[in-house]
C-alpha cells in the first residue's frame, strides 16, 4: 500500500511539473512568417545536437541565423537532436519531401545517411559537414580549425605554470588528433617543456561526462584545460577549481570569466551566405571545401586581458603568416611520440596527409 | 491492586464478513495487572487486542481508558492515550540502530536525530526496565529475543503504561522466555499493566495475575489466576456443550499404506518444525492431527507430498522408501495433497478454473495433442470435475478467484480426488466453509474413506475430529505427543494435550 | 486522518479497458494543446504534422513501422519474462549483446548466400541474448539474486563492450578513426520492402508474436510459465522445477531482445556502431506494459509508439523545437499511464487506519 501511495505523489508531482514548464514558456513566439518573395528557398538543417549548447550546433545555428539576415529568401527548416543511427536517414528524407533545395548535416556519422538519401533525391544539394564522402549533389565542408588550435596553444602555452595541459576530447579520429597536435605544437612553440595530456569522451555531447573528464585533467594537476566537444562544461569545470581554459567552437569567455584565455571559434555564416548565393545563383558544385582563417570561416576569439602583450603580440603575428599562407601548422620538423619523423625540417604536410593522421605529436601523453 | 481500571471494555462487538470475531465483549485491565487474554486460535484474541490498539473500530461497545470513554481511531490515538502494542512480527527497521528505531516516529524527535542523545535516552530507559540492549548496535544483528526488547523499549519510549503483546514467547528460546518474564514483573512492579495474548497455559500459570478466556469471540470465563488451574483453564478453552455425533461407517480400516519412521523436518527459517515423528496410516481410515497451528502440521504435510525435504527418518510407501522422490512422483504413486492455502497454492489465482483443474496432471498425455494442451480434452475434463463435485460456478473459462470458498474447497477436492489417491493429505479443508459446504467436503471425505483411501487430515476444531477421524494424532512443538483412538479419548485429554499440559489421569 | 489511497480493482470492464487509452490519448492532447498555444505554436498545425509525420503518407508509416520493430521485438522479450514476474529490465543490454553477436558473424562471413547467413546471425543473436539472460536467471533461480540489478548491470557491461568493439579491434579501417564496424555484406543485410526502410524483421516481429502466443497458452511449458508467474507456490505444489523455468524463462526473454539486436544491425545500420538502441530495451518495458503483456496488443502499442516517436521528431518540420517534441511525448505518455493505473486501481479517499 505503502508503494502504491509513494507512485500517486509522484504521478502528481510529474502532472504538477508539465504545467509549471508548461508556463514559464510561453515567452518564446517563434511565428516564422516566410517572406513572400520571389528568391524563397527552402533550407534543411539537421543538428546531431540543441542551439543551446553554445557550442558546436550553437555555432552552426548562428550561421544559419546570419545566412538568414543576409538572404532574405531563405525559409529554415530545422531537425535537432538527431542521432546518428536510424533516425538520421528519416530525417534527411522528411526534409527532402518537405521541398528543401539544400540540406546541411552537421555531423561526421551522418555520412551512410546523406549517401543514401543524396542518391534517391538528385536534384537536392547535400552539405556534409566534417564528411569524407562526396557524390555529384553532396558536398563536404569543414574549416582548418588546427590553425586556430594552434594559436590557441600558443596561449595556453604560455599561461601554465607546471606544464601540463589538459585536454578533453571527443573521439580519435583525424579531427580532433590534428587538434590535439596542433594544439601541442602551439604550446610547445612558447614552451617546448609543454606538455598536452589528452582524456577521450567517445561522445561529442554529454555535459557530465565532459565535465567530469575535465575533473579528472585537473585533479591529474593539469592546470590550464582545452577541450574538443560540444558543451562548456569543461570550462566550468576549470573556473571552478580555479584554473585556466581553452574554449572552443564559440567564445566561451562568458562561461568562465575568470579562467578562458581564448577559443579556437567557428564562423560558419559567410560560408553558408556564399553556399546559398551559388545554389540561387545555379552555381553551385560539388566539392570538398577545407576553408582557413585566411578564409575566416575558422578563428580565434578575443584574447583574455590576463595574457601578457608579448604572448598577444606573437599570436596576432603567427596568425598574419597563417592569414598570408606563407606558414602552416604542421610544418617540419615534426617528430611523433614514438619518435619518428613526420615532416623533415621545411617540409609541410599535404591535406591527405593530415586529413587521415592517426599518430600523436611528441609531447602528446595519451594514447590512440 | 489498584481499585480503578485502566481499561475498560463493554459490549464489544466486531464482525467480518462470515464471522463474528467478538460478541459483546467485556474486559478489565488494572494498573499494574499481568492480564493473560487466553484461547485457542481464531477464538477472537487478536482482534479484540487490535480494537484496543486501534486498529480496527468495533461495530458496538465503549472503551474507558483511565475512566474516561475514548474513541481508540488510529494506532496514534491508542498510543497517545498510552496503549502499545507488540505484534508477532516486529515492526522494526532492520538496517537502522536500536536506538534509532526506539525513536522512530515518536513525537519527540523531528528532523535531525542526535546519535548520542538517544542513545543515551535509550540507555536509560533500558537501565529502568532490566532490559539491558546496546543502543548502537543495528537491529539485524539482534537476535529475536532481543528485537522483543527494542520493541518493548520503543513502547515504553513513547510513554505507554498498557502494553499488549501478542503471543510474545513463540519466537524464544526458554531462557529468554524466562527473561522476558522477569522484565515483565519489573514493569508490573512499577505500575504498568500487560495484556498477554496467548493459548499456553503453563505460561499463563506462572506469570499472570488475572486471564480471561475467549472462545468463539465470546468471554467464557474470567477470574483471578488464584482461582484456576490448568484443567479448570483447558474446559474452558475446549469443551463444549454440543452433542455430537460419530461419522457412520461401513468398513474397517485395512493394513498399513503410509508408515512413517523418525521424520525429522526443517522449517521455513531453518529451524526444525518436526522433531523424529513417527506413525503409520492404514487404508480405508482418516486419521485426524490436532494440534495449534504452527506446531509442526505444515511442514509435515509438505513433507509427505514431497514440497519439502525431510532432514533425516524414512517415509515408506507400501514397504518402499519415498522419502527422495519428488511431488510428481509422488502424485503418480497415489499419493496426494489438498493444502491449506487454497488460493496461491491449491489454486493459480487469475488462471482459469479450466487451467486449474489441470494442476496437478497437466503433463500427462491425455490432456495432449503433439506439443500442443488439447483444451477440448481439458474442458471435457474440467465439466466432468464440475458435474461430478457439483461445483456452482458461471463460467469455467472466468479466473478462479470468482469461485466462493465451497466451492474453491470442491474443485481442489474433487481434482485430487478424482486422481484416485491412495494417500489423501489435506490441511483445514472446512476452514471457513459454511455448515452445508462444510457437511459436502465431510461427506466426500468419507466416501474417500470408504473407498480404501488413506486419509490424514490437518483439523483445528476438536468436534470435528471426533466427527470424522478414527485416530487423533496430537503435535505439540513439533512432537506428535500423542496417537489416539477417537473413541478412547475425550476433547479434554486432546485439548490438554495440545496446549502442552498433560492432565493426569484423564 | 483523511489520505487517498489505490485499491486493486478486482475486475475492469472490457468498455474501460478500451475507452481509457482512448481517452488519456484526448486528454493529453488537449493538455498539450494548452501548452502549444501558451507557446506561442498553433497547435492545429502543430498535431497535424504530428498526425502526417507519423501515419500521413506510405512513407510516414513506412517509417514508424521501422522504429517499432525493435520495440515489438524487445517488448516481447520483456513480456515473456514479465510474465513470470521475473523483472527483466536487460533488454538493453541483450539488444547490445545481439547485435554484437550478429554483426561479428556477418563480418566473419563476409559475402555469401543471404539464406545462410542471415539464419546464422540470428542463431548467434539469440545465443548471445539468451548468455545474457541466463546469467541473472542463474543468480535468481540458486541464489535468489534480485534480477533486476543484475539485468540492469549488466547493460552496461553489454553496452561498453560494443563500444569496446566499434573503438578498437572491429573498427573499420576506412572510417578515419570513426567508430564504426565496416558496412555488411549484402548478403548480411535484411530484405527491405520497396524503397523504403521496412525491412523483414517486421516479419520476424509478427512470427515471434504469433509463436509466443501459441507456445504461452497451449503448450506444456507455456502452462508451467503461466502457472509460475502466478504463484510459486502453486507451481512447487504442481510438481514444476521452478529454478530450471526461471533460467530458461530468462534465456528465452534474453535471446528475443538479442534478435531485437540483429534485426536493428541487419535491417536498419547494417553496421555495428555506438547507440545501435537508443534505449529501446527500456521504452520496451513501457510497450509490454501498456499491451498487459499481450503479445499482439504489443505489435499494435509497439506501433503506436514508433508513431509518437516519428511523429514528435516530425513537429520539428513547423518549428517545434526538439524539447518541446520531447514535452509532448512525455505528456502523452504520462496521461497513458496514469490512464493504465486507474484502470488498475481505485482511488479511494481513506481514514487512516493502519500505520
Amino acid at each position: 500500500m505503502k508503494l502504491k501511495k509513494f507512485t500517486a505523489l509522484i504521478l502528481l508531482a510529474m502532472l504538477l511539473s508539465v504545467f509549471v514548464v508548461g508556463c514559464g514558456n510561453d515567452a518564446k513566439t517563434e511565428s516564422e512568417q516566410p517572406a513572400e518573395q520571389s528568391e524563397a528557398i527552402k533550407v534543411g538543417w539537421v543538428y546531431i545536437g540543441v542551439p543551446g549548447d553554445y557550442g558546436w550546433t550553437y555555432a552552426h545555428d548562428q550561421g544559419r541565423k546570419y545566412l538568414e539576415a543576409e538572404i532574405p529568401g531563405v525559409e529554415s527548416i530545422i531537425l535537432e537532436n538527431v542521432p546518428e543511427g536510424a533516425d538520421a536517414e528519416r530525417s534527411f528524407e522528411q526534409l527532402a519531401q518537405e521541398g528543401c533545395s539544400i540540406i546541411f548535416g552537421t555531423s561526421f556519422g551522418y555520412g551512410d545517411a546523406m549517401l543514401a538519401v543524396a542518391e534517391k533525391y538528385p536534384d537536392i544539394k547535400f552539405m556534409h559537414a566534417t564528411g569524407l564522402q562526396t557524390a555529384d549533389n553532396l558536398s563536404t565542408y569543414f574549416g582548418r580549425i588546427y590553425q586556430a588550435r594552434y594559436l590557441s596553444g600558443m596561449v595556453a602555452g604560455a599561461m601554465t605554470t607546471n606544464n601540463q595541459l589538459g585536454y578533453v576530447a571527443a573521439f580519435p579520429i583525424p579531427e580532433v588528433v590534428r587538434g590535439i597536435n596542433a594544439f601541442t605544437l602551439g604550446a610547445q612553440s612558447v614552451n617546448p617543456d609543454a606538455k598536452v595530456k589528452v582524456v577521450w569522451t567517445n561522445t561529442w555531447f554529454d555535459p557530465a561526462k565532459e565535465k567530469e573528464a575535465a575533473k579528472s585533467l585537473l585533479e591529474a594537476g593539469c592546470d590550464v584545460i582545452a577541450q574538443h566537444q560540444d558543451t562548456t562544461e569543461p570550462q566550468v569545470a576549470a573556473e571552478e577549481a580555479g584554473k585556466y581554459c581553452v574554449g572552443y567552437n564559440t567564445d566561451m569567455h562568458d562561461f568562465a570569466p575568470e579562467g578562458n584565455l581564448t577559443s579556437p571559434i567557428w564562423n560558419w555564416g559567410p560560408y553558408y551566405v556564399n553556399t546559398i548565393q551559388a545554389v540561387i545563383d545555379g552555381t553551385w558544385a560539388s566539392e570538398a571545401y577545407w576553408g582557413g582563417i585566411d578564409e575566416e570561416i575558422v578563428d580565434l576569439a578575443p584574447i583574455s586581458d590576463k595574457v601578457p602583450a608579448a604572448i598577444v603580440e606573437q599570436v596576432e603575428a603567427k596568425k598574419e603568416a597563417l592569414k598570408s599562407k606563407q606558414w602552416d601548422v604542421f610544418t617540419g620538423p615534426i617528430i611523433a611520440q614514438d619518435g619518428t619523423e613526420k615532416a623533415a625540417e621545411g617540409q609541410v604536410l599535404t591535406d591527405t596527409e593530415m586529413l587521415s593522421m592517426d599518430w600523436f605529436v611528441a609531447g602528446v601523453e595519451g594514447s590512440l | 491492586m489498584n481499585r480503578f481500571p485502566v481499561i475498560e471494555m463493554k459490549g464489544i462487538s466486531k464482525r467480518f464478513p462470515g464471522v463474528i470475531a467478538n460478541d459483546n465483549i467485556s474486559f478489565r485491565v488494572y494498573p499494574g495487572e499481568i492480564h493473560a487474554l487466553l484461547g485457542e486460535n481464531g477464538a477472537g484474541k487478536s482482534t479484540l487486542m487490535s480494537i484496543l490498539a486501534g486498529l480496527y473500530r468495533p461495530d458496538s461497545g465503549t472503551i474507558k481508558v483511565k475512566g474516561e470513554v475514548i474513541r481508540l481511531h488510529s494506532p496514534r490515538k491508542a498510543l497517545e492515550e498510552g496503549i502499545g502494542m507488540i505484534y508477532q512480527h516486529f515492526r522494526l527497521v532492520n538496517n537502522f540502530t536500536v536506538a534509532e528505531n526506539i525513536v522512530l516516529g515518536s513525537k519527540h524527535v523531528n528532523w535531525g536525530i542526535k546519535q548520542e542523545r538517544i542513545q543515551k535516552e535509550t540507555r536509560e530507559i533500558s537501565h529502568n526496565y532490566g532490559l539491558e540492549i546496546n543502543p548502537a548496535v543495528r537491529v539485524n544483528q539482534l537476535s529475536l529475543g532481543e528485537q522483543q526488547r527494542v520493541e518493548i523499549l520503543k513502547m515504553l519510549y513513547r510513554g505507554c503504561d498498557i502494553l499488549i503483546m501478542d503471543e510474545p514467547t513463540t519466537v524464544l528460546t526458554p531462557g529468554e522466555v524466562k527473561e522476558l518474564f522477569q522484565v515483565l514483573r519489573i514493569m508490573s512492579r512499577q505500575g504498568k499493566s500487560i495484556v498477554l495474548i496467548t493459548h499456553k497455559l503453563n505460561e499463563v500459570m506462572e506469570i499472570a495475575d488475572y486471564v480471561t478466556v475467549l472462545r468463539r469471540g465470546k468471554v467464557v470465563g474470567d477470574d483471578r489466576i488464584e482461582n484456576l488451574d490448568e484443567g479448570i483453564l483447558t474446559r474452558m478453552m475446549v469443551a463444549r456443550e454440543v452433542v455430537y455425533s460419530q461419522a457412520q461407517r461401513d468398513s474397517s480400516p485395512g493394513g498399513v499404506i503410509l508408515n512413517v519412521d523418525n521424520l525429522k523436518i526443517q522449517g521455513d527459517r531453518g529451524n526444525i518444525a518436526v522433531h523424529e515423528v513417527s506413525f503409520n496410516l492404514r487404508r480405508g481410515e482418516i486419521m485426524a492431527i490436532a494440534g495449534v497451528a504452527g506446531n509442526g502440521q505444515r511442514e509435515l504435510v509438505e513433507a509427505l507430498a514431497g514440497l519439502r525435504k525431510a532432514v533425516s527418518g524414512s517415509i515408506e510407501y507400501e514397504g518402499e522408501e519415498i522419502k527422495h522422490y519428488d511431488a510428481k512422483s509422488r502424485i503418480a504413486l497415489g499419493i496426494n495433497m489438498v493444502p491449506e492455502d487454497r488460493i496461491g497454492m491449491g489454486l493459480v489465482p487469475n488462471l482459469s478454473v479450466i487451467d486449474n483443474s489441470i494442476l496437478r496432471s497437466y503433463y500427462k498425455e491425455e490432456f495432449y495433442s503433439g506439443w500442443f494442451l488439447n483444451y477440448n480434452k481439458i474442458r471435457s475434463y474440467t465439466d466432468r470435475i464440475i458435474n461430478e463435485y457439483n461445483i456452482v460456478l458461471s463460467d469455467s473459462n472466468h479466473p478462479v478467484n470468482y469461485l466462493s470458498g465451497g466451492n474453491l474447497q470442491k474443485l481442489l477436492l474433487g481434482r485430487e480426488i478424482d486422481q484416485k489417491p491412495r494417500v489423501l493429505l489435506a490441511s483445514y479443508p472446512i476452514r471457513g466453509l459454511d455448515v452445508a459446504a462444510a457437511e459436502g467436503v465431510y461427506d466426500l471425505l468419507l466416501k474417500e474413506r470408504d473407498k480404501g483411501t488413506a486419509i490424514l487430515l490437518v483439523l483445528e476444531d476438536l468436534d470435528d475430529i471426533f466427527r470424522i477421524a478414527d485416530r487423533v494424532a496430537v503435535m505439540y512443538q513439533g512432537f506428535i505427543r500423542k496417537i489416539l483412538d477417537v473413541e478412547k479419548t475425550s476433547i479434554d485429554e486432546i485439548g490438554s494435550i495440545m496446549v502442552g499440559t498433560e492432565l493426569a489421569g484423564v | 486522518m483523511l489520505k487517498l489511497k489505490l485499491i486493486r480493482r478486482e475486475n475492469e470492464s472490457t468498455m474501460a479497458r478500451l475507452i481509457v487509452p482512448v481517452l488519456s490519448i484526448i486528454m493529453a492532447f488537449g493538455c498539450g494543446w494548452i501548452f502549444l498555444a501558451l507557446s506561442g505554436y498553433l497547435p492545429a498545425v502543430v498535431f497535424a504534422k504530428m498526425f502526417n509525420g507519423a501515419l500521413g503518407s506510405p512513407y510516414a508509416i513506412s517509417e514508424t513501422i521501422v522504429k517499432a520493430v525493435p520495440l515489438m521485438v524487445a517488448g516481447l522479450a520483456i513480456s515473456l519474462a514479465f510474465r513470470m514476474k521475473l523483472w527483466n529490465i536487460g533488454a538493453e543490454g541483450q539488444i547490445y549483446m545481439g547485435a554484437f553477436a550478429a554483426s561479428g558473424m556477418a563480418l566473419a562471413l563476409g559475402n555469401g548466400s543471404p539464406y545462410v547467413i542471415i539464419p546464422i546471425m540470428m542463431i548467434a543473436a539469440f545465443a548471445a541474448g539468451a548468455l545474457w539472460g541466463l546469467v541473472p536467471g542463474l543468480l535468481k533461480a540458486y541464489w535468489q539474486v534480485n534480477e533486476t540489478i543484475i539485468t540492469l548491470m549488466l547493460n552496461y557491461v553489454a553496452i561498453y563492450w560494443v563500444d569496446y568493439l566499434v573503438f578498437g579491434p572491429w573498427k573499420d579501417p576506412n572510417s578515419m578513426g570513426f567508430p564504426l564496424t565496416p558496412i555488411f555484406s549484402p548478403a548480411a543485410q535484411l530484405p527491405t520492402w520497396g524503397d523504403s526502410r521496412v525491412h523483414l524483421g517486421l516479419l520476424l516481429a509478427g512470427i515471434i508474436a504469433i509463436v509466443f502466443y501459441l507456445v504461452v497458452q497451449y503448450t506444456r511449458w507455456g502452462y508451467e510459465v503461466r502457472v509460475m508467474g502466478e504463484s510459486s507456490q502453486a507451481a512447487k505444489y504442481a510438481g514444476m522445477n521452478v529454478a530450471k523455468n526461471i533460467m530458461l524463462v530468462m534465456m528465452v526473454s534474453g535471446g528475443i531482445a538479442g534478435i531485437a539486436g540483429m534485426i536493428e544491425v541487419a535491417g536498419i545500420t547494417h553496421r555495428l556502431q555506438q547507440g545501435v538502441s537508443p534505449g529501446y530495451g527500456y521504452t520496451a518495458i513501457i510497450v509490454a506494459w501498456l499491451a498487459r503483456l499481450n503479445p499482439f496488443a504489443i505489435i499494435i502499442v509497439a506501433f503506436l509508439f514508433g508513431a509518437l516517436l516519428v511523429g514528435g521528431f516530425a513537429v520539428q518540420i513547423v518549428g517545434v523545437s526538439f524539447s518541446i517534441t520531447q514535452i509532448l511525448q512525455g505528456t502523452v505518455l504520462f496521461f497513458l499511464l496514469a490512464g493504465e493505473i486507474f484502470l488498475r486501481y481505485r482511488l479511494v479517499l481513506a481514514r487512516e487506519e493502519a500505520v
